[in-house]
């Protein structure tokens, strides 16, 4: 559905992403995974037109991003990770005016089917300079999903939720992904992406470090970790091939000590040698 | 593609948010009580004791402020808001993303500029109606109101898309817009000002819409001046749509 080849952006010295290159089948729910300023948004930004690569070349669905055609505009729908809504308008208008834009036919039933999905219905005539962020953030998946796009762009989508509002939003995101969509989400938290994606591409410095299942990842690193705090409350982390041999590690220590299964941070620590968050 | 697509979607937009502006203090005030603040100072108070051409001084003023009201109004609500929307608020970046062209937003744009700078003329001209002797619609007035509100509008494009801060924006306006308000005859007429300085005077647009604005017969003058306003709105049209084809983050 998305190919990338070799794909490069820089802003002035710094190569936001540097040289990338992948694959996104139809219908898989792709996370892009890494820190603040690992190339993430930029490629969001790449791949639905906002930006321009230097090099490179992007497809989706066979035709050229770079192009910006109508053609890949209409394949496409976009969750921004700025609140890019209209304060000033109301939800109705919001999603009115981007039905327009966006040349939905037929757009009322589509607008409440579409705020049913989001839970805003009731709150339709709202102004949306006076909705929590929790709402602003179902809003923007509301009117990316208006004229029904076959790939689901979501840059950070759950940044600055509490856990049980994201937790909403993942069921919202796995309720399009059930659709049959293609979602491409970027996100810096690892259990969403462990939650929501079928792979992952973990991101460092504008390079894709590896591509595939959370669970593959995961194994190919160790199952197990074994960690301790020290008496600097230094935290030591130690990757084990099995829960028996975490357990004969962990018998080193005394106490501030604990045995837990390999998570994707692990897995971006081990092949980095960084922190995510 | 339609080349013009998704301009109303763009100026039903700005219609919708204007509807909310309206009813705001703020905007009521810059936008049509500033114009009103001239009229009574300058028409109404020193106006008294001038005449100008042979005709009274209000009759005079109406058209200039009529003038620089549709240019304050078109250019300044559409640099604005367009500077906004691309740098703080993202919401550009929506039209962007949508399956329509750069020429539609262009002219999504422009239009509801338009729209603006006419409300802030209205009450301009009701007054002169009113209040100036000598002061009276024609074709030619309406046509130039409309052709310098297209024409300011599409700067405004140009220059909500070039500006790199919201500061900037204030920056050109004090720097352009302001000084043209006064000197481009507006307040006073050209032919008595020294040669150096009309011939500076000439090259800005507004100049010629007062010339124009002015006209009660169309002669030679109002023929050059007609097609400086056409070639430069179109100039700004061109400048601001390729701006917003160009556009990269």
């Amino acid at each position: 559905m998305i190919r990338i080849e070799n794909l490069t952006k820089t802003y002035g010295a710094i190569r936001a992403v540097d040289g990338l290159s992948l694959e996104i089948e139809a219908g898989e729910i792709f996370g892009l995974l890494g820190p603040n300023g690992a190339g993430k948004t930029t490629t969001i930004k790449l791949l639905t037109t906002l930006s321009r690569p230097d090099s490179g070349r992007m497809t989706i669905a066979g035709h050229d991003v770079g192009a910006r055609s109508a053609d890949v505009k209409r394949l496409i729908g976009v969750v921004p990770q700025e609140i890019n809504l209209d304060r000033e308008l109301s939800i109705q208008e919001n999603l009115e005016v981007y039905a327009r834009l966006h040349g939905v036919t037929a757009s009322q039933p589509k607008i409440r089917r579409t705020l049913e999905t989001v839970g805003l219905w009731e709150r339709r005539d709202s102004l949306v300079q006076g909705l929590s962020g929790g709402m602003k953030r179902r809003l923007l998946i509301a009117r990316a999903m208006l004229p029904e796009p076959e790939i689901l762009f979501l840059d950070e989508p759950s940044i600055g939720l509490d856990p049980q509002i994201r937790r909403q939003m993942w069921d919202i995101i796995r309720q399009i992904s059930l659709e049959g969509r293609t979602v491409i989400i970027t996100t810096h938290y690892i259990e969403e992406a462990e939650a929501l994606c079928d792979r992952v591409g973990i991101m460092s410095h504008g390079k894709l470090v590896v591509v595939d299942t959370p669970e593959n990842l995961k194994t190919q690193v160790g199952p197990y970790v074994m960690e301790h705090i020290d008496e600097s409350g230094k935290l030591l982390q130690e990757i084990c091939a099995d829960r028996e041999a975490a357990n004969q590690r962990a018998a080193l220590f005394n106490n501030r000590v604990t045995v837990r299964r390999t998570n994707l941070e692990d897995v971006f620590i081990n092949l980095t040698g960084e922190r995510i968050e | 593609m339609n080349y013009f697509a998704g301009w109303y979607a763009i100026f039903v937009r700005e219609m919708l948010l204007f509807r909310r502006k309206f009813f705001k203090f703020s905007y009521l005030f810059s936008s049509m009580v500033t114009p009103l603040i001239y009229l009574v100072t300058f028409g109404f108070g020193l106006g008294r004791s001038v005449s100008v051409h042979g005709t009274d001084y209000l009759s005079f003023l109406i058209p200039g402020l009529v003038a620089m009201s549709s240019m304050n109004n078109s250019y300044n609500w559409v640099a604005s808001a367009l500077n906004l929307n691309r740098l703080y608020h993202k919401t550009f970046q929506v039209f962007i993303q949508a399956p329509i062209t750069s020429a539609g937003i262009m002219v999504g744009e422009v239009l509801a500029g338009m729209v603006k700078g006419l409300f802030a003329s209205v009450l301009v001209i009701i007054v002169g109606l009113v209040g100036a002797p000598n002061f009276h619609l024609s074709a030619l007035f309406v046509l130039t109101l409309l052709l310098n509100c297209f024409m300011f509008a599409c700067l405004g494009v140009a220059v909500g898309m070039l500006a790199k801060t919201h500061e900037d924006t204030s920056t050109y306006s004090n720097f352009f817009i302001t000084p043209m308000a006064f000197f481009s005859g507006t307040f006073f007429p050209l032919d008595k000002m020294p040669d150096l300085l009309r011939y500076l005077i000439y090259c800005m647009p507004l100049t010629h819409t007062n010339i124009l604005i002015r006209k009660t017969c169309f002669d030679q003058q109002a023929l050059v001046s007609l097609g400086v306003i056409i070639l430069l709105a179109l100039v700004f049209f061109a400048w601001g749509s390729r701006l917003i084809r160009a556009y990269n983050e």
